[in-house]
C-alpha cells in the first residue's frame, strides 16, 4: 500500500507550545484513516500541516517534512493547487455568506470553472453527496448562513467535495449532523474510498471503529499507536490506547 | 448564668403581633395573657394565614406581610415590648404553598406554614430560638416568586440608574435643538433657493454663497477622493496581510498619533510639503490634500474594525477551499464589511466640510472674483487655483468684512451646520439599508 500522506518527524510549535511532537506517520491512499485522541492532542493541527493552512496561523512553526502524493508540501509550486486536492471539513459549520448555490461553487469558480451547467451539475453532485440536496433544491439562492446548523455542516461537507479532491479530511464532522443524517454519510465515505482518501479525525471512538480501515492514536502532542483498525481496539499495543478506546480517560 | 433559662421561662410570656392582613385561619382570638411557652406560640402561628388580596396592587404589600412573636415578661402588655428594635430572629415561609422543604432564610423560604412551625420547634428544642424580654421573633409570609426585599432594592437602583442615564442622554439633544432653532430664527430672512445658488455680491455683503458652497463640495470630493483609496487599501492592509511584527506596531502607532494631531499643525504641515514642496501653490489642490492627509487616519481605523468584523471562519473556509487572500477578501470580506467601510468614509465629509484651520493657509481666500454670468459663475475654480469654502466664508463673514447683514452670517451657519446633518443622516440612513441585509 503506497503512502498517500506521509508526516517525517514533524514538529509544530505556537510560540513556546509545542502541538505535535517529532510525529511519523504514514496514510495509506484509498483507504478511511481515523485519527483519535483527546483534546489538545494536535489532531487539527495535523490536519492543517497537510493542506498548509498552518500558514495562516501566525504564531506557528513547523519542522520536519509532509508529503502529499510524494511532494513535499512546503516546497510545492503552487500552494493553492494543493489545496483544492484536498478537502477539508472542520467541526464549526460554517455557511459563507453567499448563496447555497454559490457556496459549493465558490471553489470551482476559483479554480478557473465558469461554464454554467458545469457549475450546475458540480452543485447538485456535491450537495446530492453530502445529503443535502433534497431539503435545499427549491431554495439554492437562499443564504447558506440562513441555514440550520447541521444543514450548513453538511454545506460544508458539499463545498468540500466540489473540487473532486483526491484527499478528503473530516474534523469532527458530525458534531452538529443528526445520528440517521451521520450514518448515510459514514456510508456515503464508505462508497468514496474506492477513489479518495479518507482522513477522519473523531472524538467518537466508536464512529473510527466502524468506519475506519486504520487508526492512530495521538496523545498529549505524540503519536501513541497507530495499525488496522480492528487491531487498535482489539489488541492494541500501549495501554494508554487501551483505555482511552474503551473510555476509560479522556 | 446558668439559672438564667429558668428564671426567664418563669417570668416571660409569648404573645402573637400579626402583621397587616395576617388573620388566623380559624378566628380564633388571641389569650390576653399571652402564651407561656415558645412551643405553645408556635402552634398557634401555624393557624395565620395572609389574608386573599382584594386587588392585584396589593401584591407588593402581601409580599412584607409578617407575623411577630414577642417575648414580653409575663403580666406586661405585649404593646410595650420595644418595636424599633430588629427582630432577633427572622425567617421566611412561603403563604399558600405546600410541602416541606426550604431553609426559611429570605432566599429560600421554608415551603408551607406547617413544615415552618415543625421547623421552629426543632430549632426551639436544639436552643437555637432564645428570645429574652423585649425581642421577638418575625416570620415573614411571602408569595411564591413575589420579589424579595433585596430584589425590590435593586428594583429601586435599577429605575434611578435608568432615569438618572435617560435624562443625561436626553439633555444632549436640547443644546443641539436650541443651537439650531436659533440659527434658524435669525436666519429666516434670507433662507431660500436664491440664497444657495446666487454667488455673493457688494463684498459679500449682499447675495447669496454659492461660491463658497461649492468650494466646500470641490474641497471635500477632491480630498475624500485622495483619501478614500489610501486609507482603505492601507486599512484592508493592516488588518488582511500584516503580520504582528515591530513595523506593523510602528504603522498604528503613527497612524494612532496622526489621528491626534491639532489640524492647524496638519495645515503647516500642507503648506510645507504640498503648497511648497510639491509646488502645487496655494489652490484647491494642495488643500485637499491637506485635508485629506487629516482624515486618513480615522478611514483607516473604521476600515479597519469593519473588516475586523467579518468572522474568521469565514476566511479559514475560503483558504481551504484554495481561495488565496486576495480571492477571499475581494468575495467574502468586502462586500459583508462595505457597510462599515462606507460609514467611516461618509463621516469624514462632515469633518472635511467643518474644519477650516486645515484650508486656512493651503488654498481657501476670503474672496476670489467670480464671473457673474456664465458657467463660470457656476464652477468658478480649478484645482492650480485658490478658492472659497463655506466655514471660512463665515468666519470672513464675521470678523473681516463691516457691515454685513446678521441674517446672511446666520444663513450661512444655517447651510454649514444643514450640510453636516444632512451628510451624517446620509451615513446613518446608510449604515441601517446595509445592516438590514447583513447575511449572518
Amino acid at each position: 500500500m503506497t503512502p498517500h500522506i506521509r508526516f517525517h518527524q514533524v514538529t509544530v510549535r505556537y510560540g513556546s507550545n509545542v502541538v505535535v511532537r517529532d510525529l511519523s506517520l504514514e496514510i495509506p491512499e484509498k483507504q478511511i484513516f481515523a485519527i483519535i485522541g483527546p483534546n489538545n492532542s494536535g489532531k487539527t493541527t495535523l490536519l492543517k500541516c497537510t493542506n498548509r493552512t498552518i500558514d495562516f496561523v501566525p504564531s506557528a512553526r513547523v519542522t520536519g517534512e509532509v508529503f502529499v502524493g510524494g511532494e513535499d508540501v512546503f516546497h510545492v509550486p503552487d500552494v493553492y493547487a494543493l489545496r483544492r486536492r484536498i478537502g477539508m471539513v472542520f467541526p464549526l459549520p460554517v455557511g459563507l455568506p453567499l448563496s447555497v448555490y454559490e457556496n459549493v461553487a465558490y471553489a470551482p469558480r476559483r479554480a478557473g470553472i465558469h461554464d454554467p451547467a458545469e457549475l450546475d451539475r458540480i452543485v447538485e453532485d456535491c450537495l446530492r453527496r453530502a445529503m443535502l440536496w433534497e431539503e435545499v433544491e427549491d431554495r439554492l439562492d437562499l443564504l447558506g448562513t440562513r441555514l440550520s446548523g447541521g444543514q450548513q455542516q453538511r454545506l460544508t461537507l458539499a463545498r468540500a467535495l466540489s473540487l473532486n479532491p483526491e484527499i478528503l479530511c473530516l474534523d469532527e464532522f458530525s458534531i452538529a449532523i443528526d445520528p440517521v443524517t451521520t450514518m448515510k454519510i459514514e456510508d456515503i465515505l464508505r462508497e468514496m474510498k474506492s477513489r479518495t482518501t479518507i482522513v477522519l479525525v473523531t472524538n467518537l471512538v466508536q464512529q473510527a471503529r466502524r468506519l475506519s480501515d486504520y487508526t492512530a492514536f495521538l496523545s498529549d502532542s505524540q503519536l501513541i499507536e497507530v495499525g488496522p483498525t480492528e487491531q487498535v481496539f482489539t489488541r492494541p499495543a500501549q495501554r494508554l490506547t487501551e483505555r482511552f478506546v474503551n473510555g476509560e480517560f479522556g | 448564668m446558668t439559672r438564667e433559662p429558668k428564671t426567664r421561662h418563669a417570668s416571660v410570656a409569648y404573645h402573637l403581633a400579626p402583621g397587616p392582613n395576617v388573620r388566623p385561619a380559624d378566628g380564633a382570638a388571641l389569650p390576653p395573657q399571652g402564651y407561656s411557652t415558645l412551643e405553645e406560640a408556635l402552634q398557634a402561628a401555624g393557624c395565620y394565614r395572609v389574608e386573599a388580596p382584594d386587588a392585584p396592587h396589593e401584591a407588593e404589600h402581601r409580599a412584607a406581610s409578617h407575623l411577630d412573636i414577642v417575648c414580653v415578661p409575663s403580666g406586661e402588655p405585649p404593646a410595650e415590648a420595644s418595636r424599633w428594635r430588629r427582630p432577633r430572629h427572622e425567617r421566611s415561609v412561603y403563604n399558600q404553598a405546600a410541602g416541606s422543604g426550604g431553609e426559611g432564610t429570605e432566599l429560600l423560604p421554608w415551603w408551607s406554614v406547617p413544615f415552618a412551625v415543625e421547623e421552629l420547634g426543632r430549632l426551639d428544642k436544639a436552643g437555637d430560638l432564645p428570645l429574652a424580654p423585649g425581642e421577638r421573633l418575625r416570620l415573614t409570609y411571602r408569595e411564591m416568586f413575589a420579589p424579595s426585599a433585596l430584589e425590590m432594592r435593586k428594583r429601586t437602583k435599577e429605575t434611578a440608574a435608568r432615569y438618572v442615564l435617560m435624562v443625561v442622554a436626553w439633555g444632549l439633544v436640547a443644546p443641539v435643538l436650541v443651537i439650531l432653532a436659533y440659527l434658524v430664527y435669525k436666519a429666516w430672512p434670507v433662507l431660500g433657493p436664491s440664497f444657495l445658488l446666487q454667488n455673493p455680491h457688494d463684498f459679500m455683503r449682499s447675495g447669496g454663497i454659492w461660491a463658497p458652497l461649492a468650494g466646500t463640495f470641490c474641497l471635500v470630493l477632491l480630498s475624500l477622493l485622495v483619501a478614500a483609496p489610501v486609507g482603505v487599501l492601507a486599512g484592508v492592509y493592516l488588518n488582511e496581510y500584516a503580520r504582528d511584527n515591530w513595523f506593523t506596531r510602528i504603522v498604528n502607532l503613527a497612524v494612532m498619533n496622526l489621528a491626534g494631531v491639532p489640524s492647524i499643525v496638519h495645515a503647516l504641515f500642507g503648506v510645507g510639503a504640498f503648497v511648497l514642496f510639491a509646488h502645487m501653490g496655494r489652490s484647491l489642490l494642495a488643500a485637499s490634500c491637506t485635508v485629506a492627509v487629516m482624515t486618513l487616519p480615522v478611514i483607516i481605523t473604521s476600515t479597519r474594525e469593519a473588516l475586523a468584523s467579518v468572522p474568521k471562519a469565514f476566511r479559514e473556509a475560503c483558504w481551504n477551499l484554495g481561495a488565496s487572500r486576495w480571492q477571499t477578501i475581494r468575495t467574502i470580506v468586502l462586500p459583508n464589511s462595505i457597510s462599515g467601510i462606507l460609514t467611516g468614509v461618509i463621516l469624514q465629509v462632515s469633518r472635511a466640510a467643518g474644519e477650516t484651520a486645515p484650508i486656512l493657509f493651503t488654498g481657501a481666500v476670503f474672496f476670489t472674483p467670480i464671473a457673474d454670468t456664465g458657467l463660470a459663475s457656476w464652477f468658478p475654480y480649478t484645482l492650480q487655483r485658490p478658492f472659497m469654502a463655506l466655514s471660512m466664508h463665515l468666519f470672513t463673514l464675521l470678523t473681516q468684512v463691516r457691515g454685513v447683514s446678521d441674517e446672511i452670517q446666520y444663513g450661512t451657519a444655517v447651510v454649514l451646520i444643514a450640510l453636516v446633518l444632512v451628510v451624517n443622516s446620509l451615513s446613518i440612513g446608510l449604515r441601517v439599508v446595509l445592516r438590514s441585509r447583513k447575511r449572518w
